[in-house]
C-alpha cells in the first residue's frame, strides 16, 4: 500500500521539520512549503491526501490559500486540518467555513497531530 | 546514589500493598515513576516539606485521610476525549435504540464508573445531546463516579486546557459545546448541567446511588486484583436493572463466574442484564467487602511498618 502524502504549509522551518518528523512517524509521505502561494503551486503539481496549514505566513496566508485551493479542479481531494497559533473561536469558524477538515491550535504535540488526523479520517 | 526515584523502595512496596488492600487495584512494577510524580505533587499540595515527609507520616500515623488522598492520587487516570469512539457509537447505536421503547416517556440513567477528570461521562453527554432528536420525550441523567482527587474536581469545573480538549475531541465538538475561558476551555452550562458526579468506589456500598440503565466501565477491570474483581462485577451486577447494560473497554470480557450478563451478539464488550433474578455464586475463598475492617487492617500494617522503620533505624 503507498504511503499518503502531505503537505506541511508553514512559514517556520521549525515547525515544518517538526510536524513533518510526526507525520513521517505516522507512515506519511512529506513536503514542504513554506508559504500558500508557494503551497498552492506544489499542489497543482501533485495534490496531496492531506495538508496541514498554518494561517499566518507571508505572500499568501493559510485562509487565503485555502479558498484558492478549493477552486482548483481536484481541489476538494485533500483533507485539510489548520495548524495555528489562532485561538479565537471566530477564527476557528471562519476556517471551518472555508473548508477546513479539521484544526490544530498551536503548540502541538505528536499525540494531537495523531489525534486529529484519526478524526479527519486520514489515519 | 538511587538514580532519579528518591522513594525508599520498603515504602514504595509498602505502597503498592496499601493500594491494593485499599482499592483492590494491583500497582504492576513499572509504576515507580508513576508513583513518585503524583506523590510528590500530592506532598506539595498537602503543605509537606518533601516526599519522605507525607510517606514518614502516613507510615508511621497511619492517618485514614492521608492514606485515602495517596491511593486516590495513585489511581487517577489519564483519560482523553472520544477514547475508543467505537465505545460511545454503541451505546448510541445498540443500547439506546434498545433500551428508547421501554423507557419513553420516563428516564434513562447511565453511571460511568471510574470517570477521572470526566471526559467520558461529557463525552456521552455530547453524543446523546447530537442524538436527542432520535429518542424524544426521555430524560437522560449521567452520573460520573470515582473517588474523590483533584482529578474528579476538574471533572465537576468541567474546564479542560488548551491540550486536553485537543486530545481526541473534534473542533466541531469543541466549538459546540465548549466557551473558551482565558487558556482554558469549559463545557457549556446545558451539557454540565445534564451531568453529576459522585465521589465513591467499587469496593464501597453503592445503594445510594440508586439502579441504573446503563454501566459503563471501561479499561479499569484488569488493573483490580482477582477477588476485588469480582467484588467489583458483583457490586455492579447489583447496580444495573434487569435488561439494563453493562459496557466494558474495548477486548475486556466477563469471567466465566456468572454475574447475570448474557453477552451482546456481535458486540463483544456489551453486556445485558437478564429480565430474572439471578442468584450469584458466591466464592467462598473471596469475604466480603468491609472497608472499614480492610482499612483498620491496612492502618495496622502501615502502624507495624513505622514502628519497625524506627527500631531499624534506632
Amino acid at each position: 500500500m503507498t504511503a499518503k502524502t502531505c503537505l506541511v504549509v508553514d512559514d517556520s522551518r521549525m515547525i515544518r521539520r517538526v510536524a513533518s518528523r510526526i507525520l513521517k512517524d505516522l507512515k506519511f509521505d512529506t513536503k514542504e512549503a513554506e508559504n500558500g502561494q508557494d503551497a498552492i503551486e506544489r499542489c497543482r503539481l501533485e495534490m496531496p491526501d492531506a495538508i496541514l496549514l498554518d494561517w499566518n505566513m507571508p505572500v499568501m496566508d493559510g485562509l487565503d490559500f485555502l479558498k484558492e485551493l478549493r477552486k482548483e479542479p481536484t481541489g476538494d481531494k485533500p483533507v485539510v486540518v489548520f495548524c495555528t497559533a489562532e485561538r479565537d473561536v471566530l477564527k476557528i469558524t471562519q476556517a471551518l467555513d472555508a473548508g477546513a477538515d479539521e484544526y490544530v491550535m498551536k503548540p502541538f504535540d505528536s499525540d494531537i497531530i495523531e489525534s486529529k488526523f484519526f478524526q479527519a479520517g486520514l489515519i | 546514589m538511587r538514580g532519579a526515584l528518591s522513594l525508599n523502595p520498603t515504602y514504595y512496596e509498602a505502597l503498592k500493598r496499601l493500594t491494593l488492600e485499599l482499592a483492590g487495584v494491583n500497582l504492576g512494577s513499572d509504576h515507580a515513576f508513576l508513583i513518585e510524580t503524583r506523590l510528590s505533587s500530592l506532598s506539595r499540595k498537602e503543605g509537606y516539606e518533601s516526599l519522605d515527609e507525607m510517606i514518614e507520616e502516613l507510615f508511621n500515623t497511619g492517618q485514614s485521610r492521608l492514606a485515602l488522598k495517596v491511593v486516590s492520587s495513585l489511581l487517577e487516570r489519564d483519560t482523553h476525549f472520544y477514547t475508543d469512539r467505537t465505545s460511545f457509537d454503541k451505546v448510541e447505536r445498540v443500547i439506546f435504540p434498545a433500551l428508547y421503547p421501554i423507557h419513553k416517556g420516563g428516564k434513562i440513567r447511565i453511571v460511568s464508573f471510574g470517570c477521572s477528570s470526566g471526559q467520558e461521562v461529557y463525552c456521552l453527554a455530547m453524543a446523546l445531546d447530537k442524538a436527542k432528536d432520535k429518542f424524544p420525550d426521555v430524560a437522560i441523567e449521567i452520573v460520573g463516579v470515582d473517588y474523590p482527587s483533584s482529578a474528579l474536581d476538574r471533572a465537576k469545573a468541567g474546564r479542560y486546557t488548551h491540550f486536553e480538549v485537543q486530545r481526541g475531541l473534534p473542533i466541531r465538538d469543541l466549538l459546540s459545546y465548549f466557551d473558551r475561558q482565558a487558556e482554558d476551555w469549559v463545557i457549556k452550562e446545558h451539557i454540565r448541567k445534564s451531568v453529576k458526579f459522585e465521589e465513591t468506589h467499587l469496593l464501597s456500598n453503592l445503594d445510594s446511588l440508586g439502579q441504573f440503565d446503563i454501566v459503563v466501565f471501561r479499561n479499569a477491570l484488569p488493573h483490580y486484583s482477582s477477588p476485588a474483581q469480582v467484588r467489583v462485577l458483583r457490586g455492579l451486577s447489583t447496580l444495573i436493572k434487569p435488561l439494563g447494560y453493562l459496557l466494558l473497554g474495548t477486548n475486556e470480557t466477563l469471567s466465566h463466574i456468572n454475574y447475570g450478563f448474557d453477552p451482546l451478539a456481535r458486540q463483544p464488550n456489551v453486556f445485558r442484564k437478564r429480565e430474572e433474578k439471578v442468584e450469584i455464586i458466591e466464592d467462598p475463598d473471596i469475604k466480603k467487602p468491609s472497608n472499614r475492617k480492610t482499612f483498620e487492617k491496612a492502618k495496622r500494617r502501615l502502624k507495624n511498618m513505622g514502628d519497625m522503620r524506627q527500631t531499624n533505624s534506632a
